[in-house]
């Protein structure tokens, strides 16, 4: 067994895991963060996507044990104090939700962008969802949402 | 849950090799895992340990140097930290331009361009960029270290000549002439990420008018040709030539991505695209 120490969402949680334990397990069924989703567990679709160190990865394909030391961010993570964060609420304001399952997913890979480029053009914000598979709404609604966002952080509300 | 493996995270170079032997077959280095825990949860294999190469750290140096240098490329550096390197984007667009079409942004920032050697896949995006440039391997094992050309590091689909215990440590690149044009084309079934139906690379150097061009996808290894003259030749002539040596080299087969006859109709288009845009000075600095 792996004991690895590791914040999420800002708290400092330390986990005793099997070394097959896949990052995704921890924080769905250990922290109980279902916001997470797996969708495919290979890496394709994007619903398990959560920042580690800043930076997007599939939490499916990565093993719990190699985060020790590390800084993870889901979903829950996004809204403070009860508030949603700007992309959630962008994404409520642009209907870029439908189901909702590839959504946390969707927002962690903008929030990513954001933190690499907060003034991404349209082609950074495509590539930057394009490991997000969504099977309802299309992406239009989803990159009017990350563009409205960046529009509203701007300052040009609309 | 994946399989029933353990993990070990290895401080050194020495300590993976020694794990790596101790364990026999059943001990895998793991580097992004965005291939081999697919693999473990397909079934495909099943190791009884992995032993993690991402913390030792000369395994993750990328040293571009100034042009005209050499250019070394740790195994454990991530896909994305070379498509994002403008120094080595603008010394080799093509190895650039291939890192960035492999997967997903996501899983870029995990898969490393050692694991996209090493999976020696025949449809592998970032082998044909480095046999353009004559890339080589510095490989560490339990009798001592040896370099291997890129050129004969796959040996079949998926297999390597790494002996049990081996690793690579470094990818080498040979200075690149100041002036040479690189680029890679892939051909894909979807607009989306998705593995190589043919990728290509191709590399003309102004010091010798040589034209080196790499395939993959069409060969049970990806297919290095013997450089083209192009020196006081049209660019028509060379792309013409360029096709005719293409067409002779490859072998493909039907799989699920896409049939032989397929392959062999798609690629001379993917040929003039590359060399004509070489011939006419595209893909420089």
């Amino acid at each position: 067994m792996h004991t690895v120490s590791f914040r999420i969402n800002g708290q400092l949680q330390t986990v005793t895991v099997a070394a097959t334990t896949t990052l995704l397990e921890v924080i769905r069924d250990r922290l109980h963060l279902t916001g997470t989703k797996e969708g495919c567990g290979i890496g394709e679709c994007g619903a398990c996507t959560v920042l580690l160190d800043g930076a997007p990865v599939t939490s499916c394909l990565i093993l719990a044990a190699e985060v020790d030391g590390a800084s993870i961010e889901t979903i829950e993570g996004e809204a403070k104090n009860g508030q949603l964060s700007d992309l959630q609420q962008a994404f409520v304001d642009a209907g870029a939700v439908q189901c909702g399952f590839c959504t946390p997913g969707m927002i962690m890979s903008a929030r990513g962008l954001l933190g690499r480029n907060p003034d991404p053009p349209d082609e950074e914000i495509v590539e930057a969802i394009s490991g997000n598979l969504c099977r309802c709404t299309g992406y239009e609604a989803i990159v009017e949402a990350i563009k409205l966002a960046v529009k509203r952080k701007r300052g040009e509300y609309s | 849950m994946l399989g029933d493996f353990e993990y070990a995270r290895a401080h050194s170079v020495d300590e993976v090799c020694k794990l790596l032997q101790e364990g026999k077959g059943d001990a895998l280095a793991y580097a992004g895992g965005t291939d081999l825990l697919v693999d473990i949860r397909n079934g495909v294999r099943s190791p009884k340990l992995l032993v993690d190469i991402k913390g030792i750290e000369p395994l993750r140096g990328l040293d571009v140097g100034d042009p005209g240098e050499p250019i070394a490329i740790g195994p454990a550096v991530f896909l994305n930290r070379i498509a994002e390197h403008a120094d080595l984007r603008g010394r080799h667009p093509a190895l650039g331009d291939a890192a960035l079409s492999i997967a997903t942004y996501q899983l870029r920032n995990r898969a490393t361009i050692g694991g996209n050697l090493c999976n020696a896949s025949p449809a592998s995006d970032s082998i044909p960029p480095l046999l353009v440039v004559s890339a080589t391997l510095s490989i560490q094992g339990p009798a001592g270290s040896r370099e291997v050309p890129l050129d004969c590091f796959c040996t079949g689909v998926k297999k390597t000549c790494l002996e049990p215990g081996e690793i690579v440590t470094e990818i080498r690149i040979p200075p690149i002439a100041p002036g040479t044009r690189t680029a890679f084309l892939k051909q894909q079934r979807i607009r989306g990420h998705d593995l190589a139906v043919v990728n290509l690379a191709g590399a003309l150097s102004p010091d010798d008018g040589l034209l080196r061009l790499a395939v993959g996808s069409c060969t049970p290894t990806p297919l290095l040709l013997e450089p083209i003259e192009t020196a006081g030749h049209a660019a028509e002539a060379v792309v013409e030539e360029a096709e005719r040596w293409v067409a002779a080299g490859i072998s493909p087969i039907s799989d699920v991505r896409a049939s032989a006859e397929y392959r062999r109709a798609v690629l001379p288009g993917l040929v003039r695209q590359l060399v004509a845009g070489l011939m006419n000075g595209k893909g420089g600095a």
